[in-house]
């Protein structure tokens, strides 16, 4: 080979590698956590993916989801029914085993409300390790509005042979840890998704919603960033750089650890993915969430609106 | 098989009262036409539930009404008169819901050993709360004249009783939330809820189901009238709009188009039901008034013609609004609409009857069409037993003389 070549060549390969490197910083983190709505219906014979569908309202998935997929239901599958706790390690397994889930297997959620427990669902795989698991980009209702076909078929798989690893603590955060926050002991910011009207504290719980706790208001040093904020209009989410931006302008910038929560601990899943899977930061789910914290004896509160439970 | 059976007072195709001969089928038209037109709208504006919802209900008005699907005449003629004619559209309606219900069940809960019960199915809880409520129910169907649903569709017809039952049910529901509230912690609480698909699967729970309605077939069969011989000879348009709009359909036709109905409406929207939107309605008043507990015990864990506090009109006011207008569209069709004459008598016994169909639908959390109908084409035990006591109660009204 001649030798004069050699130098412009090597620049040429650097150049492109750079190209295709600051490319890839981009879109690759994008692509490892979501999938759009022509991607899923290219590969829904694809064996290697599963699709699950995780839905807050009962018996959407039965009268049509998309084909192929499997139905996980939020209040029973992925937590404990008895204590109040995330879903055992055992029985997660099992479950995920029986939907046909192997080593290797790519697994999409998608669910109805802007893919609320879809995200809860990815979170709960996540913490037991299984990390190639990704969201449908819009859920449910862009998939709809699309027009794409929908299925009312069961389908049943192949039991797999899916290992999960021990729950993994960094991506949950207990009532000590976020006190800790509070009282400045660790550092991190907390992010309430929540609407405002609850983290006023005019509101105990969103119209038409039960009121489980006895306290309004939010953890002290929340900032308040509602779940919408998160996506657009169609119900995909906004892209990496505008919700970068949109933390970075309340504070949240990745710098410091991030503790999510919101009023059960489900809807503040969404937070917690686009924070976590979608700009890379620090960030765990505090699923206990205004429930626990605003029934718990001497923690302290911050409420604007100072609304007294049962009355003045 | 037209004009032989009994009770369905307003069946008697008299000459109407106002109008010429054609004003009424154009009008019958002209209703069945702004019913179409109705559920294009709703699409639009609430979506594909809300409009089926609405198609649904007409098309069961128009079965109801020209099938006599009245749950009280039918049990009135086999009582009084010991005709079972009726009884056989029930018969068909359940046997081929059962089929119906079994497939769509396949698809919505394909493993029935999970201890999960089927989304939405009307599978409640069997106790002595729901035997009470059966009767009181059979009781208020006796004393007003026909069961909610039978109100709804003879409400199409011109039957001046049924609003004051419809608005007497109202009420009714108003005591059964007070009621709830301590009969759950006593009794529904820990109340078995019997699904037979969960021990049986669902071809055991569908053979079972096919067996116990033909077993109660052949019984009923002795208690058959004769049927009129029918004459040869070519089905002609007019012969067709002769059978389909004046004269009464086939027991068995009726039937097997309501179990058909039934299963679209709960593979598509929910269970037939037709009392939902009447104790939602209900509640709301209550809760608005102050007079009700914003959440009653237990009550919102259960399937079935559930209510909740509501500002519109759900799928299932849609779906009893269908009713009344498909069946006063046939009506019309037939110049047959008539105001039915009311005593003063009339109106009470209608308006009492129906507080007690609305306390028993509240406690049987259904009544005819969403516990008995919607809830045995489920394979729900619960279902047969509001049957049975219902079946008790109206026997025990007729035998009262409560009937008007």
């Amino acid at each position: 080979m001649n030798v004069r070549w050699l130098a412009p060549l090597v620049v040429l390969l650097i150049g492109l590698l750079a190209i295709t490197g600051i490319f890839a910083q981009e879109t690759a983190p994008t692509e490892e956590v979501l999938v759009t709505a022509d991607w899923l219906e290219q590969n829904l014979e694809n064996p290697q993916v599963r699709v699950i569908e995780v839905s807050v309202i009962p018996g959407v998935y039965e009268r049509g989801h998309i084909p192929g997929a499997l139905n996980f239901v939020w209040h029973t599958d992925f937590v404990d029914t008895l204590q109040r706790n995330i879903v055992s390690q055992e029985r997660f397994q099992e479950l995920i085993r029986a939907a046909g889930i192997n080593d290797d297997t790519t697994v999409i959620l998608y669910g109805d409300n802007n893919n609320w427990f879809a995200a809860w669902g990815v979170w709960i795989f996540n913490v037991y390790g299984i990390t190639d698991v990704k969201l449908l980009d819009g859920g449910r209702v862009k998939w709809e509005a699309d027009g794409r076909p929908l299925s009312t078929n069961a389908t049943t798989y192949e039991p797999g042979n899916v290992t999960l690893s021990a729950a993994n603590d960094a991506l949950r955060a207990l009532l000590p840890e976020v006190l800790a926050v509070v009282e400045g002991e660790t550092p991190g910011v907390l992010v309430d998704i929540r609407g405002p009207a609850e983290y006023n504290g005019e509101i105990f719980a969103p119209e038409g919603v039960q009121e489980l706790s006895v306290r309004a208001g939010h953890i002290p040093g929340a900032v308040n960033v509602p779940w919408g904020q998160n996506v657009r209009e169609d119900g995909t989410f906004k892209s990496v750089e505008e919700l970068r931006e949109l933390y970075a302008g309340l504070g949240v910038d990745g710098t410091t650890p991030i503790v999510t929560y919101c009023r059960i601990g489900e809807r503040a899943a969404l937070t917690w993915f686009v924070l976590h899977k979608l700009l890379g930061y620090d960030v765990a789910l505090y699923d206990g969430s205004w429930t626990e914290w605003g029934n718990t004896v001497g923690v302290p509160i911050v409420n604007p609106a100072g609304t007294v439970w049962g009355g003045q | 098989m037209s004009e032989i059976m009994v009770g369905g007072d307003s069946h008697r195709g008299s000459t109407p009262r106002f109008g010429t001969q054609a004003i009424l089928p154009a009008l019958g038209f002209a209703v069945l036409i702004g019913l179409i037109l109705g559920a294009y709208r709703l699409h639009a504006d609430q979506g594909a539930s809300a409009s089926l919802s609405l198609l649904l209900g007409g098309a069961l008005g128009v079965v109801f009404q020209r099938g006599r699907f009245c749950f009280f005449c039918i049990l009135r003629d086999f009582i009084e008169h010991r005709n079972s004619t009726g009884l056989f559209a029930i018969l068909a309606a359940l046997a081929v819901g059962g089929v119906g219900y079994a497939i769509v069940f396949g698809a919505f809960l394909p493993n029935t050993t999970t201890g999960r019960l089927a989304p939405d199915a009307h599978i409640g809880p069997v106790s002595w709360v729901l035997f009470a409520a059966g009767i009181a129910f059979g009781i208020g169907m006796a004393l007003s004249g026909a069961c909610i649903s039978g109100h709804l569709y003879r409400l199409g017809e011109g039957y001046s009783r049924a609003p004051f039952a419809l608005f007497g049910s109202l009420i009714g529901f108003g005591l059964g939330f007070m009621t709830w509230q301590s009969v759950y912690v006593s009794t529904i609480n820990q109340a078995p809820i019997v699904w037979l698909p969960s021990t049986l699967g669902y071809g055991g729970a569908l053979a079972l189901h096919l067996a116990v309605l033909s077993g109660i077939a052949l019984f009923l069969l002795r208690d058959l009238p004769v049927s009129p011989a029918r004459p040869e000879g070519r089905i002609t348009f007019t012969g067709l709009w002769d059978r389909l709009i004046h004269q009464r359909w086939n027991p068995l036709v009726t039937g097997a188009l309501v179990g058909g109905i039934g299963t679209i409406a709960y593979f598509r929207v929910e269970p037939l039901g037709v009392t939902s939107q009447l104790g939602s309605v209900a509640r709301t008043v209550l809760n608005d008034a102050g007079l009700l507990a914003d959440r009653l015990n237990g009550l919102d864990g259960f399937a079935g013609c559930a209510t909740q506090v509501v500002k519109t009109i759900t799928e299932n006011g849609w779906l009893i609004g269908g009713i009344v207008i498909g069946s006063l569209a046939v009506v019309l069709l037939a110049k047959r609409f008539r105001w039915s004459a009311l005593t003063f008598k009339g109106a009470i016994t209608a308006w009492i009857g129906g507080i007690l169909m609305g306390w028993g639908a509240m406690l049987a959390l259904g009544c005819t069409v969403g516990t008995l109908l919607s809830g045995i084409s489920a394979f729900a035990l619960s279902g047969w037993v509001f049957a049975a006591a219902v079946l008790i109660g109206v026997w025990l009204g007729i035998k009262l003389k409560l009937v008007q």
